[in-house]
């Protein structure tokens, strides 16, 4: 058989040797291996079930192309040193596909340089790679420059493009982050084949004007823009040409007025609008987007087909008591909608209609307005019936329970029995809020996990994986909040928690004890 | 699963056909897991699998673990209308991550190769990544020895790339 006759070639006693020596350096994942072979009692597996027998197994050996694919899963650094393995490895960097250019990927780390001595290394270092690089084979370039961006690294990132971007190119990734970078990007570069493979682009911080002699992007899946200087028309003409679009991510382009999706694009499912200031007009023709998220006040919404929107998130004034009032009957499918308001001026009705799909719930209230009954939420709650997830943030002022401690309202609502799990973010002592938890507590039969989160940030040093050594201040009376916010989570909320529910009470950073 | 059947039958709707490895040993699996096997698949169309399908490249007890695979993942490629019948994912996830982590250099080379003649590409990626994370933050030395790769460089060769990739190594 093949594979034996290969394996009796090589040096038998050499690589026993190093299997031997392997396997006292590294200590094999014992539990792991043991329990798969439990699994498997009865199974052809048990043959090699004493470790003796499998130690004198050789480790076959993988024809180049694998270990090409091997090689090109690897990140930079670590392909850069398997460069120096072998020569097929060697000639496979040379054709590396993945090439990510970034500070990180590099490593150059940001303390250590100032600014400008960053910028020459990350650019001598690109340069030193791209000019040995043949060329050929890039699927995913990647190049984030966080440094500043002067006019010299124009001509340089045109040259790492002309080198990378070949017909076959499959993810381009370009991330200024100096705000109003100067770059253009060139898209000449996107009509010599590479338009017709790119799946991805990714644009931020620069200018990109695509015109008619960029005949579309025919296997473009996804398109991001990130503080990019296109117009409207610049835009209309890639998206009409572009039918094979899935994802559309549009962030902060403040040269667009009006943006229409065409009817054209039969395949669009995300749809994702942020913060673009001068918009004044969204209108979708594309038939089956699911996917909607918005950010903006001001912009009109025509969204088209809504009947098949399934995910909603919208950063909107106004929009928890609007989503609660018009929502159940424009999309009546929604699994899933996230909500975040800086201004309410009304509470979130209470209403017969239903969102007889919502699985999950998200609302951040983030602003001022001095009493927001939180109670009115529960009309949320109630309007789906197969909610499993409810997260609530707020930052808003409110009243404290102390100042009040009048009797808690309690609404009767029928009982509610799918809700798993419910999260309160920023939690202090206001009184509505307080009520909402305990009415949640109170009316909910299948609820599992309750997590008040009263620190009052969302940056923790003893986040696991953090790398703050301390959080970052507080104002006082901020910290004082969070206080009162776990006063009230133990005098009023922990008395209604059932044994069936585990509630986890985030207090205030004890770091922050010398700053009262 | 490992159980041999003497025929292909019809179970559950779903055609069944066997898999016999190198070592005789033969699986009975619906029509439908074999399929994400390409090489499988194609010869499903071309009608010739009647008498089951021997591959003679892979061991036994890597067709069970290809085959343990296969049963997990045929939720994948199913119409995505049933999900009652599809695993979820992190039960996928959580699967995989055990399937891989478990198995010595030898084992999980002769897993990507089956993988590879196969031709099962979530299995060959799935494993080869395996290998590419064992490579991460090893020296070349370390790599060689790991799994076994001859060095054929002069040593001027070798310094000659290693000062070309001097940038990665320093820390």
């Amino acid at each position: 058989m093949g594979m034996l006759d290969l394996m009796r070639l090589m040096s038998i006693q050499r690589q026993r040797d190093q299997e031997r020596r392997r396997r006292q350096a590294q200590a094999p994942p014992r539990d792991g291996l043991i329990a798969l072979r439990d699994k498997r009692k009865g199974s052809p597996c048990q043959q090699d079930s004493d470790s003796q027998g499998a130690a004198d197994i050789e480790i076959p050996s993988l024809p180049e192309d694998i270990w090409r694919l091997i090689h090109s899963l690897m990140p930079m650094r670590d392909a850069a040193r398997a460069a120096c393995v072998s020569h097929s490895f060697l000639s496979s960097w040379r054709c590396h596909p993945n090439l990510n250019f970034s500070s990180e990927a590099l490593g150059l780390s940001k303390n250590a340089y100032g600014n400008e001595e960053l910028a020459g290394l990350f650019y001598s270092k690109v340069n030193h790679i791209l000019k040995r690089h043949s060329g050929i084979g890039v699927k995913k370039l990647t190049i984030k420059v966080y440094s500043d961006y002067s006019g010299k690294g124009s001509s340089y990132l045109n040259n790492w493009l002309q080198i990378a971007v070949k017909p076959g190119i499959e993810e381009l990734i370009i991330a200024l982050t100096q705000f109003q970078a100067k770059y253009n990007f060139p898209c000449s570069l996107l009509s010599n084949g590479s338009g017709d493979s790119i799946q991805y682009l990714h644009l931020s911080n620069c200018s990109f004007h695509p015109t008619v002699t960029l005949s579309g992007l025919r296997s473009l899946t996804r398109l991001y823009l990130c503080r990019v200087r296109i117009t409207e028309n610049e835009l209309g003409c890639l998206l009409s040409h572009s039918l094979a679009l899935e994802q559309l991510e549009i962030r902060y382009c403040n040269r667009i007025v009006c943006l229409k999706v065409p009817c054209l694009l039969q395949r669009l499912i995300s749809l994702k609008v942020f913060g673009c200031d001068k918009l004044k007009l969204i209108e979708n023709e594309a038939p089956n987007v699911s996917i909607f998220a918005f950010q903006g006040d001001k912009t009109e919404l025509k969204l088209g087909e809504t009947l098949q929107i399934k995910s909603l998130c919208m950063v909107r004034s106004g929009y928890v008591y609007h989503a609660r009032a018009e929502l159940p009957s424009i999309m009546p499918n929604l699994e899933s909608l996230a909500l975040q308001s800086c201004k309410e001026t009304a509470f979130a009705p209470k209403l017969c209609s239903k969102f007889l799909c919502l699985r999950h719930l998200s609302i951040a209230l983030i602003g001022f307005f001095p009493a927001y009954d939180y109670l009115s939420l529960a009309s949320y709650v109630y309007a789906a019936p197969s909610l499993e997830t409810f997260d609530l943030d707020r930052n808003v002022q409110n009243v404290s329970i102390f100042a009040h401690p009048a009797d808690l309202r309690s609404i009767r609502e029928e009982q509610h029995h799918n809700l798993k799990s419910v999260t309160v973010t920023s939690f202090i002592s206001v009184k509505s809020l307080v009520e909402l938890t305990c009415h949640i507590l109170e009316s909910t039969t299948s609820l599992e996990c309750l997590t008040l989160d009263a620190s009052q940030t969302g940056f923790r040093c003893t986040t696991p994986g953090s790398k703050i050594g301390k959080c970052p201040p507080l104002d006082t009376d901020v910290l004082m909040e969070g206080h009162r916010g776990v006063l009230a989570i133990r005098r009023y909320i922990q008395p209604r928690v059932p044994s069936t529910v585990k509630l986890t009470v985030l207090e205030p950073c004890s770091c922050h004890s010398t700053e009262l | 699963m490992a159980a041999a059947a003497a025929e292909a039958t019809i179970d559950g709707g779903g055609k069944m056909i066997i898999l016999i490895s190198a070592d005789g040993k033969r699986f009975e699996v619906t029509e439908a897991v074999a399929s994400q096997s390409q090489l499988i698949s194609n010869m499903i169309e071309d009608d010739c699998t009647e008498n089951g399908v021997r591959l003679p490249n892979v061991d036994g007890d890597i067709l069970t673990m290809v085959v343990d695979y296969c049963n997990m993942h045929a939720g994948d490629a199913a119409a995505d209308g049933d999900t009652t019948k599809a695993s979820s994912t992190e039960e996928l996830k959580k699967f995989d991550a055990e399937l891989v982590q478990a198995l010595e250099n030898p084992v999980l080379f002769k897993l990507i190769l089956a993988a590879n003649f196969l031709n099962i590409k979530s299995l060959l990626d799935m494993t080869c990544q395996r290998v590419a994370d064992m490579m991460s933050g090893k020296t070349p030395e370390q790599m060689r020895e790991t799994f076994s790769i001859e060095n054929d460089f002069t040593p001027e060769e070798e310094a000659a790339i290693r000062q070309e990739n001097a940038w990665a190594f320093d820390d």
